[in-house]
C-alpha cells in the first residue's frame, strides 16, 4: 500500500524555537518532503512566503515579539502576499476554544496541538491536501469557509451570515 | 446589516499537486519520520536544562517583587516547554508545563505562597528529567494532573 507523495512539495515551516523547528523539518523528511525552509519569527516568515512561494506553511502561534496570527492575516490578505490561498497548519499549545476561534477567524486551514507527532503531522498534512472548502470574504475575514460541509471538521459555532437566516 | 459573504475557488488546489499515491505508506512514512529525528529527541533533554535554568532564574527574580511582566516571562517560558516536552517524548514536562501554564495566565503578581506553585511545579520537571521518565507514563500522569490541580486550586 503506498501513500501521499509529498516528493514535490514545499514548506515553509515558522517557530521561534529551534528546537520545534528542527523536529518538524526532521519529520517532514522523513515524510519525504525535499524543500524546507525555516523562519524564526512573523516577519521572516512573510519575507520567505514572498520569495520562496511554499505550498504549505506551518506556523506556530506564539513567536514574541510578532505571532502566527500576523503571518496568517499578512498572508491572506496583504497585497504582497504570491497566494493569499496558501494552506496554514497553525501549531500551538492553545486549546482553549476561544483562541482556536481566534485563529480560525484570522484565517487558518488547519489546526494541530502541541505536544506534536508525527503521527499527528502526517495526519494533518493530508487533511489539509484533501481540503476542497472553497475560500470566503465576508467583513474583514478572508479565508477557509468557516461553515462548509466539505471541511473535515465540524463547525460547531452559530450561523451568523445574512444568507444562512 | 451583515456583510455579504463572497466565495472564491483557490486557483492552485494542493490537490492537484501532491499525488496520492507512490509515495511510502503512512506507516512507513511515519517511522521514517521517527527515525529522521531520533538524533534530536535524544538532544531534547540538553536544550531543555536551558529552558529550565531560565525559568528558575525568572522564578527567582520574581520572588523579590513579582511585576506582571516577570508572570508573562514565566508563562511563555512555560508555554514553550509544554509545546515541547511531550513532542520529545517527555509527556510529563507537557503535563506540568501546562499546569503552570494555568495557574500563571492572567496572574498580574504572586503571593509568597503563589510562588510556591510555580517553584513545585519546576522541581517537578526537574524530578522527570533527573528520572528520564520518557513515553506514555499513564499512572504517573493521571496522579500528577490530579495533584496540581489540587496544588493550584488550594494555593490560587
Amino acid at each position: 500500500m503506498s501513500g501521499y507523495d509529498f516528493d514535490s512539495m514545499k514548506v515553509l515551516v515558522a517557530d521561534d524555537s529551534q528546537p520545534m523547528r528542527s523536529l518538524i523539518k526532521s519529520f517532514l523528511f522523513g515524510f519525504g518532503v525535499k524543500e524546507i525552509h525555516e523562519a524564526g519569527d512573523a516577519n521572516e516568515g512573510f519575507e520567505l512566503v514572498r520569495t520562496e512561494e511554499p505550498d504549505i506553511v506551518i506556523t506556530d502561534w506564539r513567536m514574541p515579539p510578532t505571532d502566527g496570527l500576523d503571518l496568517v492575516r499578512k498572508i491572506r490578505m496583504d497585497m504582497e502576499s504570491p497566494n493569499p490561498y496558501l494552506p496554514i497548519i497553525m501549531l500551538t499549545g492553545f486549546t482553549e476554544l476561544h483562541r482556536v476561534k481566534q485563529a480560525r477567524d484570522s484565517g487558518v486551514t488547519a489546526f494541530l496541538a502541541k505536544p506534536i507527532s508525527a503521527a499527528a503531522l502526517y495526519r494533518r498534512l493530508c487533511t489539509v491536501i484533501d481540503d476542497q472548502r472553497p475560500f470566503v470574504r465576508v467583513g474583514k475575514f478572508f479565508g477557509p469557509d468557516r461553515r462548509s460541509r466539505r471541511r473535515s471538521e465540524p463547525y460547531m459555532g452559530a450561523e451568523r451570515r445574512r444568507d444562512s437566516q | 446589516m451583515a456583510d455579504r459573504a463572497q466565495k472564491f475557488e483557490p486557483p492552485n488546489r494542493l490537490s492537484r499537486k501532491i499525488r496520492k499515491k507512490g509515495g511510502p505508506s503512512p506507516e512507513q512514512a511515519i517511522l521514517r519520520a521517527l527515525n529522521a529525528a531520533e538524533d534530536l529527541i535524544d538532544s531534547y533533554q540538553g536544550w531543555a536544562v536551558d529552558d529550565l535554568t531560565a525559568l528558575w532564574k525568572a522564578y527567582e527574580e520574581s520572588r523579590h517583587g513579582t511585576s506582571p511582566r516577570d508572570i508573562l516571562k514565566m508563562f511563555e517560558i512555560a508555554h514553550g516547554i509544554r509545546g515541547e516536552g511531550g513532542s520529545f517524548g517527555f509527556q510529563l514536562i507537557s503535563t506540568i508545563g501546562d499546569s503552570l501554564c494555568k495557574f500563571l495566565e492572567g496572574r498580574k503578581k504572586l503571593s509568597a505562597g503563589e510562588s510556591e506553585v510555580v517553584k513545585v511545579h519546576i522541581l517537578a520537571m526537574r524530578a522527570v528529567f533527573k528520572q528520564d521518565l520518557k513515553g506514555p507514563q499513564p499512572a504517573i500522569e493521571r496522579e500528577l494532573r490530579q495533584l496540581l490541580a489540587l496544588l493550584r486550586e488550594r494555593m490560587g
